[in-house]
């Protein structure tokens, strides 16, 4: 009896120590705190300088794994939500809706995003609302091991690439391997044939002929690739020099250069029947304000941001770990100017399609992915796995509302 | 003696309570409170539009649910109960025919064997999965297939059919679920006194019988509620078979789904939270409705 | 008599060569991880897999122990499993004991149920455990882990603890009941220790469940600093671009060798006093 007693008294104890011991709001006005899943040299290079530009606002980095999900959660609870996050710009449409995100165009001074890319401030913006301060992006690139692909051999058309394939591929080595059958990679392709995987009105795979041209054309090229799509065993095939050619992200570049690899980066090839290139996605990261931050902080997130639109960040970010910053002004910086890779990423800016940002991708990623895998690994039908793909995309949709 | 124990029992059941209070404190809160509140969501039109602005709008999400109960659902339903139950036989045999071989009384390494046997438990899941996902299954480099080739034959493309992935996600399944039911059938055996099988085998009983007679009866009892928790483990298993075959991005293209793996697909995806949670509870009822055949016999023991 | 010792110790022999046979098949993946971590080569696609590594190397470990947070992590992994097993045994054992001893009104109703709620798919869980949470201030604080594991643990604690209870004999206890013990001691002096293998493998379910379990962790705590080994490894492999395969299988070798160490060390309690006590059912 005693000992029960105890046992609920002790617990009733905790209960309301813990409740009063994390009740204290975080309301320090000129304490920011700034969720982010970014690898370590961007954030090192990003609070390296802002501990310097700004001596009197105390910037916290706290790295969270499945960023996105504890927003759900915790939304703008100033209790548990940091004040601003660093994310790909394709979930603004998502925190948007959901009434977390502030718009940032009134916390800028005017003008300071003349510079910008267009692509950047386009994917920034969600129903004409500007809700990101894009820091850099990065899309998908055509990269060649040297040592077996030649510059002059590297394919200008798709056809090319075909051919190359055919001559190069078999005995555990590939001509080319990217991830197949996955949404983020075949996007590209989709792209070159003039069709697209979800408009901006929230309308699923809106030239639907372009579509199954791309799928039934890509086939070919999957046939030559290996039967399994994910990450790990492109990313081993190219490193481990199995594989001359793949398309990949400027993630692989630090692990390509480790493994001493003759890395050569090409200009997307162009499909043959459109004259249009491989168009890949590209990814906006930015920093975004929550509303609770927005309404009192706003100050401290104000020179925040100001700061974060000096060039210099961009500069010491692409030096850092070779991000291609979003103001174009950073690329006139000498350092910058020769590095490569992020000349070739601003390159690819130009016919890169911002991930769509709308909520209604959410569903899309999924959709696109099982219909690849529908044609590519199943062996299904075209036409018969696009029309079950749509009639799905269209009723997820339906049941978002 | 039971004169006594009834005439207490008035008194005793509010001390049974204080007792037991913590523990069903804590399972109010962290089992039963979820459960409510997702009944609640499920009446709610709870989406990334209406985040904090929802309100109740009836069973329509229940309306709207009946939808993706369609055939697809239904085969994924049929499904799962296959392998809840190859599952379940595989784990009892295994660890039956494991445990019996641990029990023989002049193994002396039988603590070397256990531990080592326990290795696959002592990983976290996701990283087990991963380790056969890319260290056994895969196409390239996987190590069956480094096997296969050495033997000659065909890289095989093990998680791409519907019936090779069933197979290799029951394999990682119970790889992963044998240790837990190994250690209960090894506790429950070493429970048994042992004078029972000094006389069965003076009785000359052989060795059949004395499992039969002895030792299944004698553990049953003491492992029931385990294996019934490892059935419903089992029944929501999520992680193998979307880790191994459907993860985002590493889509292997075989159509196997269970009842979880499919609503996640065609329901929880949408961030619609109040549709998903009608789906939820849908399911769970479902549970509840195929369980009540389990309940039978261990309430006999209860 | 030799003839017998013989038949005796050629099927004890092949006893033996069938687990070690056991032991390498299950162990193959762990091996492979093994192997991978210790290989200097760092490469997986070489053909020639073998599972004796052919250039020996520890760097793998030294990034493992260097690298990352690894030791703060461990500590909150020891932290959150020792709270997590003290608290459950301590709400769960009189639990179960009441639960299997006593008759009251709603025992059997409650146990059916338990277990039955006890199936709710979790993946919608975590909103609400976050609704409930969020107020008593507990989001990113480990008490809350801990309560969320206790929670999670309890209908099996019970149900385990309480199925073995069961299978003690009665007399015992009145036995003792008679000699003038109080229902404390009846339950800490004779049923506990009758009791100890069911209360060890219970307590080794609670304390591996924290040690694997990584989406509350990653969820509700933030910051690196926070997390348990399990979160802190899933971290690491989310990040696919930094992720190198050999180091991550370093890893997961890493956090599996304290719990085998564990589970050797308790070995030795999980012998039923039944059997010890001499005392017959």
């Amino acid at each position: 009896m005693k000992r029960t007693l105890a046992i609920v008294l002790a617990l009733t104890m905790l209960l309301s120590l813990a409740a009063c011991g994390g009740g204290k709001i975080q309301t320090d006005p000129n304490r920011l705190v700034i969720w982010h899943d970014k690898e370590d040299a961007v954030i090192e290079a990003l609070s390296a300088y802002l501990e310097e530009a700004l001596p009197g606002v105390e910037v916290v980095f706290e790295k969270k794994t499945s960023l996105t999900d504890s927003l759900k959660l915790v939304g703008n609870d100033p209790n548990s939500a940091p004040d601003l996050f660093i994310f790909a710009h394709d979930k603004i449409g998502v925190f948007a809706e959901m009434g977390i995100l502030s718009p940032i165009t009134g916390l800028l001074d005017e003008g300071v995003l003349e510079d910008y890319l267009d692509m950047t401030l386009e994917a920034a913006s969600y129903k004409g609302t500007l809700y990101q301060l894009p820091l850099y992006f990065e899309t998908l690139m055509f990269m060649y091991n040297r040592r077996y692909m030649q510059d002059e051999e590297v394919p200008a058309t798709t056809d090319e690439l075909l051919a190359y394939m055919q001559a190069n591929t078999g005995r555990g080595r590939y001509g080319f391997v990217e991830q197949h059958s996955t949404a983020y990679y075949s996007a590209a392709w989709i792209h070159g044939f003039g069709g697209s995987i979800i408009d901006s009105a929230g309308e699923p795979f809106t030239e639907p002929e372009a579509v199954k041209e791309a799928l039934r054309y890509h086939l070919q090229f999957v046939e030559l690739m290996p039967g399994e799509t994910e990450y790990a065993t492109v990313n081993t095939l190219f490193l481990e020099g199995k594989a001359d050619a793949t398309i990949g992200g400027p993630w692989m570049v630090p692990s390509a250069r480790a493994a001493e690899i003759d890395l050569g980066i090409a200009p997307m090839p162009v499909v043959d029947a459109t004259g249009m290139a491989l168009a890949p996605y590209s990814g906006v990261q930015g920093i975004h304000v929550l509303k609770f931050a927005a309404e009192n902080k706003a100050e401290a997130v104000k020179v925040l941001l100001d700061a974060l639109t000096d060039p210099q960040v961009g500069v010491s970010m692409a030096l850092a770990s070779g991000c291609a910053p979003a103001n174009s002004k950073c690329y006139e910086d000498p350092a910058v100017a020769d590095d490569a890779l992020v000349q070739a990423m601003r390159e690819t800016a130009q016919i890169a399609v911002p991930m769509p940002n709308i909520p209604e991708m959410d569903v899309m990623w999924t959709v696109t992915s099982n219909l690849l895998t529908d044609v590519n690994l199943s062996g299904k039908d075209v036409d018969s796995a696009f029309d079950e793909a749509l009639k799905e995309a269209r009723n997820l949709i339906a049941n978002m509302k | 003696m039971k004169e006594n124990v009834k005439k207490k029992k008035g008194r005793d059941w509010l001390f049974s309570y204080l007792w037991s209070a913590p523990s069903l404190l804590l399972i109010g809160l962290i089992v039963v409170f979820p459960i409510l509140y997702t009944a609640y969501i499920s009446l709610t039109n709870m989406s990334v539009y209406h985040w904090f602005d929802y309100s109740i709008i009836g069973l329509s999400n229940y309306a709207r649910a009946l939808f993706v109960f369609d055939s697809g659902f239904l085969g994924a339903l049929l499904a799962t109960i296959l392998w809840t139950a190859v599952n379940m036989v595989i784990q009892l045999v295994l660890a039956f025919v494991l445990a019996s071989l641990l029990n023989i009384q002049k193994l002396r390494l039988r603590k070397l064997y256990k531990t080592l046997l326990m290795f696959p438990w002592a990983m976290p899941g996701y990283v087990s999965i991963l380790l056969w996902k890319t260290g056994m299954f895969n196409t390239q480099f996987g190590l069956l297939n480094q096997w296969m080739e050495k033997l000659g034959h065909q890289a095989v493309r093990w998680l791409s059919s519907d019936v090779s992935a069933f197979i290799c996600c029951t394999v990682v399944n119970i790889w992963l679920a044998l240790p837990f039911m190994l250690m209960i059938m090894d506790g429950a055996m070493q429970s048994i006194d042992k004078s029972y099988y000094e006389s069965a085998t003076l009785d000359g009983a052989t060795w059949l019988e004395r499992t039969r007679y002895i030792t299944v009866p004698s553990i049953r009892p003491i492992i029931a509620p385990a294996v019934i928790i490892t059935v419903f483990t089992t029944f929501k298993q999520f992680d193998v078979i979307y880790l191994l075959t459907q993860q985002m991005g590493a889509k292997t293209g075989s159509g196997l789904h269970t009842i979880l793996t499919y609503a996640y697909e065609n329901a929880f995806i949408t961030n619609n939270y109040g549709y998903s949670s009608a789906i939820s509870i849908i399911i769970f009822v479902l549970l509840i409705l195929f369980s009540i055949r389990y309940q039978s016999p261990e309430e006999g023991s209860a | 008599m030799s003839r017998k010792k013989l038949r005796e110790g050629l099927g004890l022999t092949a006893l033996n060569l069938l687990f070690i046979l056991i032991c390498f098949v299950t162990l193959i993946p762990i091996l492979y991880a093994l192997s991978v971590s210790l290989n200097a080569s760092n490469r997986l696609l070489s053909s020639d897999f073998s599972f004796i590594p052919k250039s020996f190397t520890l760097d793998n470990y030294l990034a493992v122990f260097t690298g990352e947070d690894i030791l703060t992590w461990l500590k909150n992994s020891i932290f959150l499993a020792g709270a997590t097993v003290a608290l459950s045994l301590l709400v769960a054992i009189p639990a179960a004991y009441c639960f299997s001893r006593r008759r009251f009104p709603g025992r059997r109703l409650i146990l059916r149920w338990l277990v039955l709620l006890n199936s709710f798919p979790a993946i919608l869980s975590m909103f609400a455990v976050y609704r409930l949470l969020r107020p008593l201030g507990l989001i990113n604080h480990r008490l809350g882990l801990l309560i969320i594991y206790t929670g999670t643990m309890a209908v099996f604690s019970l149900w385990n603890m309480k199925g073995y209870f069961d299978t003690i004999p009665v007399d015992i206890e009145e036995a003792a009941q008679i000699d003038g013990a109080g229902p404390v001691q009846v339950v800490t002096k004779i049923v506990l220790p009758l009791a100890r293998p069911s209360i060890i493998v219970t307590a080794l379910m609670v304390l591996i469940y924290v040690w694997n379990e990584y989406i509350y962790a990653t969820t509700f705590m933030t910051g690196e600093e926070n997390y348990t080994l399990a979160a802190g490894l899933y971290a690491l492999q989310a990040t696919e671009m930094s992720g190198s395969w050999p180091v991550f299988a370093a890893a997961a070798i890493t956090v599996s060798v304290p719990v085998l160490i564990i589970f050797f060390l308790c070995q030795k309690y999980m012998t039923s006093g039944l059997t010890a006590g001499g005392v017959k059912g």
